[in-house]
């Protein structure tokens, strides 16, 4: 389980290190030649940002087929960032689904018929806000914890250690927590989406003036199984890209406690960024096509 | 460790998967493994019905569509699977239509008898008809169709209206308000005429009603006259005085002509006849005119006795007269 030279640089990751575009032009150089120079630095930094991305998702499949080094790490990544991340991703699943009922009612008061409150709360929580917001949520506790527990491995030298040992840190950090966050996304989603429609119909039955039979009514009128789909499809990339993403800040930290931190935020900020991104992406590459659009 | 961290893992997965697989598939009423009678039904055209919409029968769920494919000959057929307690009415057609105003669409399992009676979905099932096992089908239009045809009817109104506008400019609405002022002018005087002349209105009426009353009278006397004139005229009475007075009356003028060819040899005999004579024909005048005692003749029956009588004695006197000349007349010669 040897490691390339240039492997190792990436990991370790002074291949790209901080820094190295802002010094792209010296001293002592007249103004507008430094202009250039620093346009030139900044777009040679979007570029190194592509290919950053695109080598550690190589790395990371490469690693794939170590399956006797990831696997026996799946099943606690997969309790840590699924099965511990169910009481946060029910949590915002309750109240939002109440809140949707409410708000539902709220504005179909006296224009549409009052079931449609059903077909309200289950479009909106399966399709949109049961993915995004658990997305966002277990992008904050998820993508910062694997950030901030790879780093502190990092600025440790603990990767260095086990890169010693000839392990592969793709194959044993990488792809575990990448593989039981695309799985357990889901599976936390999948709850959130009962979980929030369940408490839509509970506050529609109970605060609204609607019975259990046209919620009902209202929820099956317009289902389709596609719904579902569509959103356990969502969470799947949401779960890739955060634990992709904290993945990678989190192997690229530098510069002791400070850099931990750093990347810690930095991959939550931009897992956020990501979801949104996808979730947009997703519905122009999917519900147009589907919609005919 | 490891065998918790499997376990739990383990059962959440499945927990949540079966829970999501559970709710779908009873958000869906899907039957799992249950038998479904399956029917088909071809239309010309589906609309906006999907897999999935609802199949009704007398307003109650009874399945749902399975497929829909393009069949040959033009046709759309729609596959529907029923629950197998479903009894299909008789003679079936299948009808596509919106179950509320937001687009949701069903198809609906009907007899035949009970299709609306709308010229296009007759028309629409019977060239469907003679499918075989295959059911007719109609499409109902769908309330952007009808909105269409509302869009356009207004548009009409509109042209209409603006046509209107354009005919009814601002000079015939002034010569109409004129009109119409005018109008009501003349109903206030007229009403003012009729009550100003209302007594007028009695009078009149009053004095109609009493002329009404004397025709009706008169009316009665004139038909009890005319009995009476009847009952004379039917028994021949005054034909026959009449006949009789007019022979003697051509007696005495041939009497009178032979006296008066012997009138220069008479004397006071002559007077008294000139005289009888002249009375004579004076009545008789009065009695073609209908005048004197001949014409209250006519309504007397004692009167009519005594000319009567008086007749008969005239011709007594003239046949005495006849017979006997000398006895009233002296003739002398020289």
């Amino acid at each position: 389980m040897t490691r390339s030279p240039a492997l190792r640089q990436r990991t370790s990751g002074t291949a790209f290190a901080p820094g190295t575009v802002a010094r792209a032009a010296p001293r002592g150089v007249p103004r507008p030649v430094r202009w250039v120079a620093w346009i030139g630095a900044r777009a040679r930094g979007a570029v190194e940002v592509v290919g950053r991305s695109a080598l550690f998702g190589a790395d990371t499949l490469r690693a794939l087929r170590q399956v006797s080094t990831w696997r026996p790490m799946l099943m606690p990544q997969m309790r840590t960032l699924g099965v511990n991340s169910l009481p946060i991703g029910l949590f915002i699943a309750v109240f939002t689904g109440i809140v949707l009922a409410l708000l539902a009612s709220y504005s179909f008061t006296g224009a549409v018929p009052l079931y449609f409150v059903g077909t309200l709360v289950e479009k909106t929580i399966t399709m949109e806000l049961a993915p995004v917001l658990t997305g966002l949520a277990l992008a904050g506790r998820v993508g910062a914890n694997i950030a901030a527990e790879l780093g502190t491995m990092r600025v440790t030298e603990q990767i260095d250690a086990l890169e010693t040992l000839a392990y592969d840190p793709y194959a044993y950090l990488v792809v575990p927590r990448v593989l039981a966050g695309t799985v357990m996304f889901p599976v936390v989603v999948g709850a959130a989406m009962l979980v929030g429609v369940g408490a839509g119909w509970v506050a529609a039955v109970g605060l609204l003036d609607l019975s259990s039979q046209e919620f009902v009514k209202g929820l099956r009128l317009f289902f389709d199984a596609f719904d579902v789909r569509y959103g356990l499809v969502k969470a799947a990339s949401f779960g890739l890209v955060v634990t992709l993403v904290g993945s990678a800040r989190g192997l690229r930290a530098a510069g002791g406690a400070q850099g931990v931190g750093r990347a810690a935020t930095s991959a939550v900020v931009y897992s956020a960024v990501l979801i949104l991104v996808l979730d947009a992406f997703w519905a122009v590459a999917w519900l147009l096509q589907r919609a005919g659009v | 460790m490891h065998r918790s961290n499997d376990l739990l893992v383990g059962a959440v997965v499945l927990a949540v998967a079966l829970g999501v697989s559970g709710a779908t598939l009873w958000v869906k009423q899907a039957d799992i493994g249950r038998h479904r009678d399956r029917v088909v039904a071809r239309f010309h055209d589906v609309g906006n019905a999907r897999v999935g919409n609802t199949v009704v029968i007398r307003g109650v769920r009874a399945g749902q569509i399975e497929s829909i494919s393009l069949a040959r000959g033009g046709w759309v057929h729609l596959s529907m699977s029923l629950d197998p307690a479903v009894e299909l009415p008789r003679d079936p057609v299948v009808l596509l239509n919106e179950s509320s105003l937001f687009g949701e669409w069903q198809a609906t399992i009907t007899p035949r008898s009970a299709l609306p009676r709308d010229e296009t979905v007759l028309r629409q099932v019977a060239e469907a008809s003679g499918g075989g096992d295959v059911l007719p089908g109609a499409t109902l239009p769908d309330i952007a169709k009808l909105t269409a045809v509302a869009g356009q009817i207004a548009g009409d109104v509109a042209n209409v209206s603006q046509r209107v506008e354009v005919a009814f400019d601002e000079q015939a609405a002034r010569e109409l308000r004129a009109s119409i002022r005018n109008f009501a002018d003349m109903s206030s005087t007229l009403a003012r005429t009729v009550h100003e002349h209302r007594d007028d209105l009695d009078t009149l009426s009053r004095a109609l009603q009493s002329a009404v009353t004397t025709l009706n009278r008169t009316a009665v006397s004139s038909a009890h006259m005319a009995e009476l004139m009847d009952s004379s005229t039917s028994s021949g009475q005054i034909r026959q005085m009449m006949d009789d007075m007019a022979q003697a009356a051509a007696e005495l003028r041939r009497s009178s002509t032979q006296l008066r060819v012997m009138s220069e040899q008479l004397g006071r005999t002559q007077g008294r006849l000139d005289a009888f004579l002249a009375n004579g024909d004076s009545v008789f005048v009065k009695i073609n005119h209908g005048q004197g005692s001949l014409g209250l003749l006519v309504n007397d029956a004692a009167l009519y006795r005594h000319s009567d009588s008086l007749t008969l004695q005239l011709r007594d006197l003239v046949s005495d007269l006849r017979a006997n000349p000398k006895k009233y007349v002296s003739v002398r010669i020289f």
